[in-house]
C-alpha cells in the first residue's frame, strides 16, 4: 500500500471509529497479516483493547481472519475496503434515488452497522421512519421488509458467509476461528419471516435509557421472551453491485452526452437487461437480441420497430465503439463493450485533467500523442500546428509530470542521443495510477483542512451548543420568549458569521471529497478490468 | 650490325586528334560514353595519351565526369552553361555544380565545404561571386531561422523550407490557424445543430450532421478570411486539429470516382461532437490543479492547513 493509501485510511478510521481502531487498523495496513498477540505486541495496547478493536473492524467487513497451520489465526486487513467508506454517501443517495426513503434508510443502517439480521434492520428503519412522519401516523413493517425484499432481489444486499451447520457429529475440538462459507444459491434468499409490527416512536423516558446499553450486540430484542426468528442470518450491502450501477451510469451518461437522450435510453434498457446476467468484470454483456430490448424498452418510449432498429445500427457503428453487433439473429444480436467503455472513460479523465492543469493547446497535443501511439517531435509541431518552441515547452512539462514517457530507438549501438530516434507515447494504464494516486493524496489534504478548519472554530462550535442545549432545556420547561432571546444573543452577530461561513466550508470540502471520489470510481475500476485482462 | 628499330607510328597519335575524336564520340552518344567505349573505337591508343586527352577536355569544360554503377562515364556538356561559365574558375565551377545537383531543396554552406573539400574563406567568395552573377540565391530556412541555404536562381524553393501556407516569412502563423480553427469548427456545430432540429429519423439526422473536407473548403475559401490559396490537404490539416481538440471525429466512406471531392475513391466526413464526460472531480478540488502538490505534507511549509489556494478556493 502506497504513503498516500496508508494516510487516508488512518484518517478515515479515525474519523469514523476513534484512535484505538486507527492505530491497530493502520498498523495492520502496513503490516499485512498478523495473529493477535503480535498485534499487542506491536502496537503497545492491551490485549483487551485490541479484541475489541478488532471486533469492530471485523464487523464492519474490514478486516478478515484466517485459520492457518499449527492453529494460528491471523487477521488481515482490506486496505480497498477501507477506502470504500469514502463512498457511503454515494451508495445511499443511489439507494435513495432508486428505492425512496425507505431503502436509503435500510442501506444506511447496514453500512454504518456492518452486517445486521433482516429484523434488526426492518425494526430500526422502521422507527426512524416512524420519528419523521406526521402525528398519529406509523411506519409498517410489512412496507420496510418490502424494500427489504426488493433490495435483495436486486442484489444490492446479501447475505453474509455464516458458519456452516455441522451435519457430522465430530466430536473433535471446534477450531480456533470458524470458516464461513456461503452458498451461491443462498446468498440471495430471504428467509420467511413474519415481521408485524408498526415503527416506535421514541419517547424520552427510562425505557430507552435501558434499551441503549442492549443496542450495540447485534441480535437484541426488547422484549426478551421472543427468540429472534432469524437469528445467525446477516446481512450486508453488496458493494460490487452498487459499482456495477455506477458504472452503467456512467457509460449511460456518456452515451447521452456523445448521441441524443434516445440512444441513452437504449443503452440503459440494455444494461439493465444485463444487470443479473452478466458477471461485473466481464468484458461484454451477453448478447441480447433487437427483438428483446424493444420488448424491455420503458413503457413511455413509444418508438417504433423501425426506429429502435436504425438507432441500434447507429450504436455499433460509432466510433465510439460502445456498442458492438455480435450476429443477426433475432433482429440483430447486440453487446455492450465494458471494458472498451471503461477505457474510454479512464482516457477522458486523463484528458481532462490534462486540460485544467496545462491549457487546451497541451490537451491538443496529450490526444495527438494518444491516437499516433509513438510519434517523433517534429511531427507532433506539424501535426499540432502549434509554433516549434511552444509545443517542445509543453511536451517537456507534460513528460515531467509522467503524463507522458519517451521511447528511445537507438540508430547505431553506442546509443548516441544525436543519432537516436525519441519517440513520445503515452501509456494510459500507468499514467491512469500516477493519477489515482494524486487522488488519494488530494482526498487526504481535503479531509485535513475540514479537520482543521473545525478545530480553529472548535471554542466557537462548543459555544454555539452550549447555547442550544441551554434553549432547549428552557423551552422544555416552559421559559419565556424574552429569556429565550436574551440566550441567543449570547451569540453576537460576528460570531454567527463565523459560524455560517464554518459551515458553508465544511460543506464544500465534504462535496469536493465525493467529488473526487467519483473520478478514483472511473480509474479504479479501468485499472481493474486491465489488469484482469492481462 | 645494328639492328633498327622500327617503331610503328601508329596514326591519329596526335593528342587533339584523340580530343576531337572523343567529342565525336561524346555528341554520338548524348547519354555519356564510358572509358570502354573510348578504347573500343581508338583501340590503338594507349591508355595514357586517352587519359591526358580526357583530362584536357574536362578542365577546358567541355566534358562533364559522371559517375554510374559501371564506372566513370564521360557527357558532353551543355555549350550553353559551357558559356556561362567561361569567366569562372573551377572551384566556381564544382561549387555550382554541388548546388545545382541540390535541386530546389537548396544546401547548406557547410554541406557545400564537406563535397567540395573547400577551405570556409575560399567557398565564401565563390559564393558572394556566385550570386553577384546571379547565378544562385539564398532562401532562410523555416526550421532553423539562422541556416540558409542555397540553390539556383530560377528555381522554386521547396515547401518544406519555406513551410508552405502556414507560414510567411519564416514565421508561424498561429493566429491564422487558430482563426481557422474556430471557422471549421462553427461551420461543423452549425451542421450539427440544423441536422438535431430537424427532427427526423435518427439515420437521416446523422448523415445530414456530416460535412466533406469538400464542403468545409468550399465555405473557407467562400468566407474568404485567408489571403493565401489553401488547398483541400490545408484545410484536412487544419480538421485534422479538431479533431486532436476532441470537438470533431472523422468517419471515412466509400465513394464514386465522380463525386466532388473524392479522393482515390473515398471520402472523409466530419461532425461536431460533445465531449463525453464533463470535467472530472479530481479538477474540482484546489488539490488536482496544484503546481506544488508534491512539496505539501501536514507539518510543512506548505499543508492543507495552510495552503492559500484551499482558501481562496473556499472563499468563492
Amino acid at each position: 500500500m502506497t504513503q498516500a493509501e496508508i494516510k487516508l485510511c488512518s484518517l478515515l478510521l479515525q474519523e469514523h471509529f476513534g484512535e484505538i481502531v486507527e492505530k491497530i487498523g493502520v498498523h495492520l495496513i502496513r503490516t499485512g497479516s498478523q495473529p493477535l498477540r503480535v498485534i499487542a505486541d506491536d502496537t503497545g495496547t492491551s490485549l483487551d483493547q485490541v479484541k475489541k478493536a478488532l471486533c469492530v473492524l471485523v464487523q464492519h467487513n474490514l478486516v478478515s481472519y484466517q485459520v492457518h497451520k499449527r492453529g494460528v489465526v491471523e487477521y488481515e486487513a482490506q486496505c480497498s475496503r477501507v477506502l470504500r467508506i469514502l463512498r457511503y454517501p454515494r451508495y445511499i443517495y443511489t439507494t435513495k434515488t432508486l428505492y425512496s426513503d425507505t431503502g436509503e434508510l435500510i442501506v444506511e443502517e447496514l453500512l454504518l452497522n456492518g452486517k445486521l439480521t433482516m429484523s434488526a434492520v426492518v425494526k430500526k428503519v422502521a422507527d426512524r421512519l416512524t420519528e419523521t412522519m406526521e402525528d398519529g401516523k406509523t411506519m409498517d413493517y410489512a412496507e420496510v421488509s418490502n424494500t427489504f425484499v426488493r433490495l435483495v432481489d436486486t442484489h444490492f444486499v446479501q447475505r453474509c458467509p455464516s458458519v456452516p451447520t455441522t451435519e457430522n457429529s465430530d466430536p473433535g475440538p471446534p477450531p480456533p476461528a470458524p470458516t464461513l462459507v456461503i452458498n451461491e444459491k443462498d446468498m440471495y434468499l430471504v428467509p420467511k419471516l413474519s415481521l408485524i409490527g408498526k415503527g416506535k416512536r421514541r419517547r424520552s423516558s427510562d425505557e430507552d435509557a435501558a434499551g441503549e446499553p442492549k443496542a450495540k450486540r447485534p441480535k437484541h430484542t426488547t422484549d426478551n421472551k421472543e427468540p429472534i426468528p432469524d437469528d445467525g442470518i446477516y446481512w450486508q450491502a453488496n458493494l460490487d453491485r452498487f459499482h456495477q450501477h455506477f458504472r452503467d451510469q456512467a457509460i449511460v451518461s456518456a452515451v447521452a452526452n456523445r448521441m441524443d437522450q434516445t440512444s441513452s435510453e437504449i443503452v440503459r434498457t440494455m444494461l439493465r437487461m444485463s444487470e443479473i446476467t452478466t458477471s461485473s468484470s466481464a468484458p461484454f454483456t451477453q448478447p441480447l437480441s433487437s427483438n428483446e430490448i424493444f420488448r424491455s424498452l420503458p413503457v413511455g418510449y413509444n418508438i417504433s420497430k423501425q426506429v429502435l432498429d436504425q438507432y441500434l445500427t447507429l450504436l455499433a457503428d460509432d466510433p465510439l465503439e460502445f456498442v458492438g453487433k455480435s450476429g443477426d439473429s433475432g433482429g440483430g444480436m447486440y453487446v455492450i463493450n465494458l471494458h472498451k467503455a471503461l477505457a474510454s472513460l479512464a482516457t477522458a479523465t486523463l484528458e481532462s485533467v490534462v486540460q485544467e492543469r496545462f491549457g487546451s493547446r497541451c490537451a491538443r497535443i496529450f490526444r495527438l500523442v494518444l491516437q499516433k501511439k509513438h510519434i517523433e517531435q517534429k511531427q507532433v509541431e506539424d501535426f499540432a500546428m502549434i509554433p516549434a518552441k511552444e509545443a517542445k515547452d509543453m511536451l517537456y512539462k507534460m513528460l515531467s509530470e509522467n503524463f507522458m514517457s519517451l521511447q528511445e530507438i537507438p540508430k547505431t549501438p553506442d546509443h548516441a542521443p544525436s543519432r537516436t530516434f525519441y519517440l513520445y507515447t503515452v501509456n494510459i494504464l500507468s499514467a491512469a495510477r500516477m493519477l489515482l494516486h494524486r487522488c488519494y493524496k488530494s482526498i487526504a489534504n481535503l479531509i485535513e483542512r475540514r479537520q482543521f478548519e473545525t478545530k480553529e472554530n472548535k471554542r466557537l462550535l462548543e459555544k454555539s451548543q452550549r447555547v442550544e442545549a441551554i434553549i432547549a432545556s428552557m423551552q422544555a420547561t416552559g421559559a419565556e420568549d424574552a429569556q429565550l432571546q436574551e440566550i441567543e444573543e449570547m451569540i453576537t452577530a460576528p460570531e454567527r458569521q463565523q459560524l455560517e461561513t464554518l459551515k458553508r466550508n465544511v460543506n464544500k470540502l465534504d462535496a469536493s471529497e465525493i467529488q473526487v471520489d467519483e473520478t478514483i470510481f472511473l480509474l479504479e475500476s479501468y485499472i481493474e478490468c486491465t489488469m484482469k485482462r492481462q | 650490325m645494328a639492328e633498327v628499330k622500327v617503331k610503328v607510328q601508329p596514326p591519329d597519335a596526335d593528342p587533339v586528334e584523340i580530343e576531337n575524336r572523343i567529342i565525336e564520340l561524346c555528341h554520338q552518344f548524348p547519354h555519356g560514353i564510358t572509358d570502354q567505349v573510348i578504347q573500343n573505337e581508338m583501340p590503338h591508343i594507349e591508355a595514357q595519351q586517352r587519359a591526358v586527352a580526357i583530362n584536357r577536355l574536362l578542365s577546358m569544360g567541355q566534358l562533364d565526369l559522371l559517375r554510374s554503377n559501371t564506372g566513370l562515364l564521360y557527357r558532353i556538356k551543355d555549350s550553353q552553361n559551357a558559356g556561362k561559365m567561361k569567366g569562372s574558375d573551377n572551384q566556381e565551377k564544382l561549387v555550382y555544380q554541388i548546388i545545382e545537383d541540390a535541386g530546389n531543396k537548396g544546401i547548406w554552406s557547410r554541406d557545400i565545404r564537406y563535397k567540395s573539400n573547400l577551405p570556409l574563406t575560399e567557398i565564401n567568395k565563390i559564393l558572394k561571386n556566385l550570386e553577384s552573377k546571379k547565378l544562385i540565391k539564398a532562401v532562410k530556412s523555416v526550421a532553423a531561422s539562422k541556416k540558409k541555404v542555397y540553390m539556383l536562381y530560377n528555381l522554386q524553393p521547396d515547401r518544406s523550407v519555406t513551410g508552405g501556407a502556414w507560414y510567411s516569412d519564416q514565421d508561424f502563423e498561429s493566429e491564422f490557424v487558430e482563426v481557422l480553427n474556430q471557422q471549421c469548427f462553427k461551420f461543423l456545430q452549425s451542421k450539427a445543430e440544423t441536422a438535431r432540429e430537424s427532427k427526423q429519423n435518427p439515420m437521416i439526422q446523422r448523415n445530414s450532421s456530416f460535412a466533406s473536407s469538400h464542403e468545409v473548403w468550399k465555405y473557407i475559401c467562400e468566407l474568404g478570411i485567408s489571403k493565401v490559396e489553401l488547398s483541400m490537404e490545408d484545410i484536412e490539416t487544419i480538421l485534422n486539429t479538431l479533431i486532436y481538440d476532441g470537438k470533431v471525429e472523422m468517419t471515412i466512406i466509400a465513394a464514386k470516382e465522380g463525386t466532388v471531392g473524392s479522393v482515390d475513391g473515398h471520402m472523409k466526413l466530419y461532425r461536431a461532437v460533445n465531449p463525453i464526460i464533463p470535467p472530472t472531480g479530481l479538477v474540482r478540488a484546489p488539490c488536482g490543479l496544484c503546481p506544488v502538490f508534491d512539496d505539501c505534507h501536514e507539518g510543512g511549509e506548505i499543508s492543507p492547513s495552510n495552503c492559500i489556494y484551499m482558501t481562496e478556493w473556499l472563499e468563492f
